[in-house]
C-alpha cells in the first residue's frame, strides 16, 4: 500500500486533510481486494477525524476496526479514548486521554496539534458561555494547572478575584466583515422590485 | 460466422465512433442467445479486449460471464473484475447499454454482501453512479444499492456526498423510497437531523397506491427524528399525503405514537416509563438508540422552553424544573447547548446563575447576505422547474385525455345548453 499522500500531509502538517485522505484511500484499497486491516494506520485515521471535530465518523471508524487490531495495537484504543471522551462531552478528561498515552513518533505531531487546537476550542467555548468561572474549572477545561490556566486567560484580558478564586470573562468583540459588495445589494433590490411589481 | 471469435472481431472493429457503436450494440443484442449459451467459455475473451476502449463489447461479455451462478472463490475474482471495469470503462459507451451496466453493478453488490465485505463495493458503486447519470439531478437505480453498502460498511461520509445532490428525475418509485429511507438513516448516523427529516418526510408523503414496509419503517424513524429535532410531532398528515399512508401508517406504529404523547407532557419520568414499557418493540425495530436520543433531547427542549419565560435563572432552579440531579449537571447541559448554538446564554458561576440572551444575529453581515442571495436563487430555480413541469404536464396527451373525460362527466358548463334555449 502506498501511503505517500498521507505521509506528505503529515509532513506538511496539513492535519485537516488526513481524514479525507485516509477515507478515500481505504475505499480504494478495499475495492482492489487488498486485505488492509493489519497494516492500516487506524490510530492516525481516528485522530484525523477527531482533529476536524468529526466525532461521528471517528465513532463509525472505531466500529469498523477488527477486534484483533484493537487488541494488538494499544495506540488505536488510546486514540479512540480521546474520541469517546469527546463523544460523551466530558470536556476536561479529553486532556487526560491525550496525556496518559505515550504516542508513537508517527502520531506525536498530529496529537500535539490536536491538543493545542482543543485547548483553543475550549477557551473559545468558555469565552462564549461564561461571564464568571472558577479558576479550578478553567484549569480543568483548558487542561492546565491552575496557575498556568489563570495566566493564560489573564493574557486575554480576563480579570481575577483572588479571594473567591473566580475569573471574570472579558468578551471579545468579534469583528465581522460588514462591507457590502454593491452588486449584491443591487441584486437583492432587483428581487424585491420584481416581487412588488 | 456467428461464433464467439467473430464476436470479438466485431467488438474490436466497431468501437470507434458513435455510429459504429450503435451498430455494435444492435449486433450484440442479436447475439444475446449466443452469449447466454456460451457464457462459461467467454471469460478468456476478456483478455483480448481493452475495457477502456472496447467498453460496450466488454460490458456485454462481462455481463454474460457474471450472470451464471458461481462459487465463493470465484466471487472474489468477479468483484475484482467488475470493480476494475467500472473504474476504467468509457462513460459514453456504457450509457448505450445502461441495463447491462446496472446488471453488473447489482451483481457486484450481491457478491460483496455474500462475501460479508460491503466496503469493497462502496467506491466502485459511487463511480458507477457518476458514470451512469446524465446529471446530478437524476436518481439512478444504483443509488439505493450504493447507500445500502455505505450503511452496511459504516462508511457514512461517502453516502452524504450523494445525498447533497437535489433530485428531480426519478424512474422507479421504489428507487426513491429506498434512496430516501437509507439516506435518512445515513443522515441520522451523522446527526444531520434536518436533512434526515426531509428525506423521511419524502418517503411518508410520496404518492403510493398501497402501503409498503419501507414507508412503515420510515414513518417510525420520522416520528423519532421529528421529536429529536423539532421537539414535537404533528400526528396529522400534510394534505398531499396518499390516502394509503394516511389510513394505515398509524396502525403500524402505536408505541411510537405513545412516545409522542408522553413527550408532549414535558416530563422526563413519564417519557422514560413509556420507553421502558415499549422497550422490546423499539429494540426489535432497531430504533432503541434513536429512542434514547429522544429522551436526552427532552432535557434540551425543557431548558430551551425556560429561555422563553425567564431572563435569568439559577442553575439550581434549572436542575429542579427539568429534573436534573444537581446544579452542576444543569450547568453542563446549558454549556453543551451554548456550544451547539441551541440557546444563547451566559453562565455566571460566581452567583450560580444563567442569563438568557437574544440571538445575536443581526442579518447584516456579508455572509448572511450571501446566504440570503443563495437561498433566493435556489427557490427561483425550483420555481422555474415547477412551472416547466406544469407546462409539460398540461401538454401531455394522456393527462389531457383523463382530465377531458372527467370534465365531461362532472362539469355542467361543458354541456352546450345555449342553442336549445334559442330554440324556445
Amino acid at each position: 500500500m502506498d501511503f505517500s499522500a498521507l505521509n506528505e500531509a503529515l509532513a506538511f502538517k496539513s492535519y485537516d486533510k488526513v481524514a479525507d485522505i485516509c477515507d478515500t484511500f481505504m475505499l480504494q484499497v478495499a475495492s482492489e481486494g487488498v486485505s488492509f486491516h493489519e497494516e492500516w494506520p487506524y490510530a492516525i485515521h481516528l485522530i484525523g477525524h477527531i482533529y476536524i471535530n468529526d466525532i461521528n465518523s471517528a465513532r463509525f471508524l472505531w466500529k469498523k476496526i477488527p477486534l484483533s487490531v484493537k487488541e494488538s495495537q494499544p495506540e488505536v484504543s488510546a486514540a479512540w479514548k480521546i474520541g469517546q471522551r469527546l463523544w460523551i462531552k466530558d470536556y476536561a478528561s479529553v486532556h487526560e486521554a491525550i496525556r496518559e498515552f505515550k504516542w508513537s513518533p508517527q502520531c506525536q505531531g498530529i496529537v500535539a496539534a490536536f491538543s493545542q487546537l482543543y485547548t483553543k476550542r475550549m477557551f473559545e467555548l468558555l469565552l462564549s458561555a461564561y461571564s464568571t468561572i472558577s479558576i479550578q474549572d478553567t484549569a480543568l477545561f483548558l487542561g492546565m494547572n491552575e496557575d498556568d490556566a489563570a495566566n493564560y486567560v489573564l493574557q486575554h484580558g480576563w480579570t481575577v478575584d483572588l479571594t473567591s478564586r473566580m475569573l471574570t470573562v472579558k468578551k471579545q468583540t468579534i469583528a465581522t466583515e460588514q462591507k457590502l459588495d454593491p452588486s449584491k445589494l443591487q441584486r437583492l433590490t432587483e428581487y424585491v422590485f420584481h416581487l412588488e411589481h | 460466422m456467428n461464433s464467439v471469435e467473430s464476436l470479438v472481431a466485431q467488438i474490436q472493429g466497431l468501437s470507434g465512433n458513435i455510429g459504429e457503436l450503435t451498430q455494435l450494440r444492435n449486433y450484440l443484442k442479436q447475439s444475446d442467445d449466443l452469449l447466454r449459451t456460451e457464457s462459461t467459455r467467454l471469460a478468456p475473451l476478456l483478455t483480448e479486449l481493452d475495457p477502456s476502449i472496447h467498453s460496450l463489447g466488454y460490458l456485454y461479455i462481462l455481463e454474460a460471464c457474471t450472470s451464471t451462478p458461481i462459487s465463493k472463490d470465484q466471487s472474489n475474482e468477479l468483484v475484482l473484475s467488475v470493480a476494475r471495469f467500472i473504474n476504467v470503462c468509457s462513460t459514453e459507451q456504457i450509457r448505450l447499454a445502461p441495463d447491462r451496466f446496472v446488471s453488473i453493478c447489482r451483481r457486484l453488490k450481491e457478491q460483496v454482501m455474500l462475501l460479508e465485505d460491503p466496503v469493497r463495493g462502496v467506491a466502485p458503486l459511487l463511480t458507477a453512479i457518476r458514470k451512469l447519470q446524465l446529471s446530478t439531478e437524476q436518481l439512478t437505480t444504483l443509488h439505493p444499492d450504493f447507500l445500502l453498502l455505505c450503511l452496511l460498511s459504516k462508511c457514512y461520509k461517502p453516502g452524504l456526498s450523494v445525498l447533497e445532490d437535489d433530485v428531480f428525475e426519478v424512474e422507479q418509485p421504489r428507487d426513491l423510497f429506498l434512496y430516501c429511507y437509507y439516506g435518512g438513516m445515513i443522515c441520522i448516523g451523522q446527526k444531520q437531523f434536518r436533512k434526515a427529516l426531509e428525506l423521511l418526510h419524502n418517503v411518508v408523503t410520496a404518492p403510493m397506491p398501497i402501503i409498503s414496509a419501507i414507508a412503515v419503517e420510515a414513518y417510525k424513524k420520522y416520528i423519532l427524528v421529528s421529536l429529536i429535532h423539532l421537539g414535537q410531532f404533528a400526528t396529522s398528515f400534510p394534505k398531499y399525503t396518499s390516502s394509503a399512508a394516511q389510513r394505515n401508517l398509524k396502525n403500524f406504529s402505536p408505541p411510537y405514537l405513545e412516545l409522542v404523547n408522553s413527550y408532549s407532557t414535558g416530563r422526563v419520568s413519564e417519557l422514560e416509563n413509556c420507553v421502558l414499557a415499549n422497550r422490546d418493540k423499539f429494540e426489535s425495530d432497531k430504533n432503541l438508540g434513536l429512542v434514547k436520543q429522544v429522551v436526552s433531547s427532552m432535557y434540551k427542549r425543557n431548558i430551551q422552553r425556560l429561555t422563553q419565560t425567564y431572563l435569568t435563572l439559577s442553575l439550581q432552579d434549572i436542575a429542579n424544573t427539568v429534573q436534573l440531579n444537581s446544579p452542576k449537571e444543569a450547568e453542563m447541559h446549558v454549556l453543551q447547548m451554548i456550544q451547539e448554538g441551541d440557546i444563547y446564554a451566559t453562565i455566571n458561576q460566581k452567583d450560580g446563575m444563567v442569563r438568557f440572551l437574544e440571538d445575536p444575529e443581526q442579518y447584516k453581515t456579508c455572509e448572511m447576505i450571501e446566504h440570503l442571495d443563495f437561498s433566493i436563487q435556489r427557490i427561483m430555480m425550483l420555481s422555474k422547474k415547477l412551472t416547466n413541469m406544469n407546462e409539460i404536464m398540461s401538454c401531455d396527451s394522456s393527462y389531457l385525455g383523463k382530465v377531458g373525460r372527467e370534465r365531461q362527466r362532472f362539469d355542467f358548463d361543458d354541456f352546450d345548453t345555449v342553442p336549445s334555449k334559442f330554440n324556445i
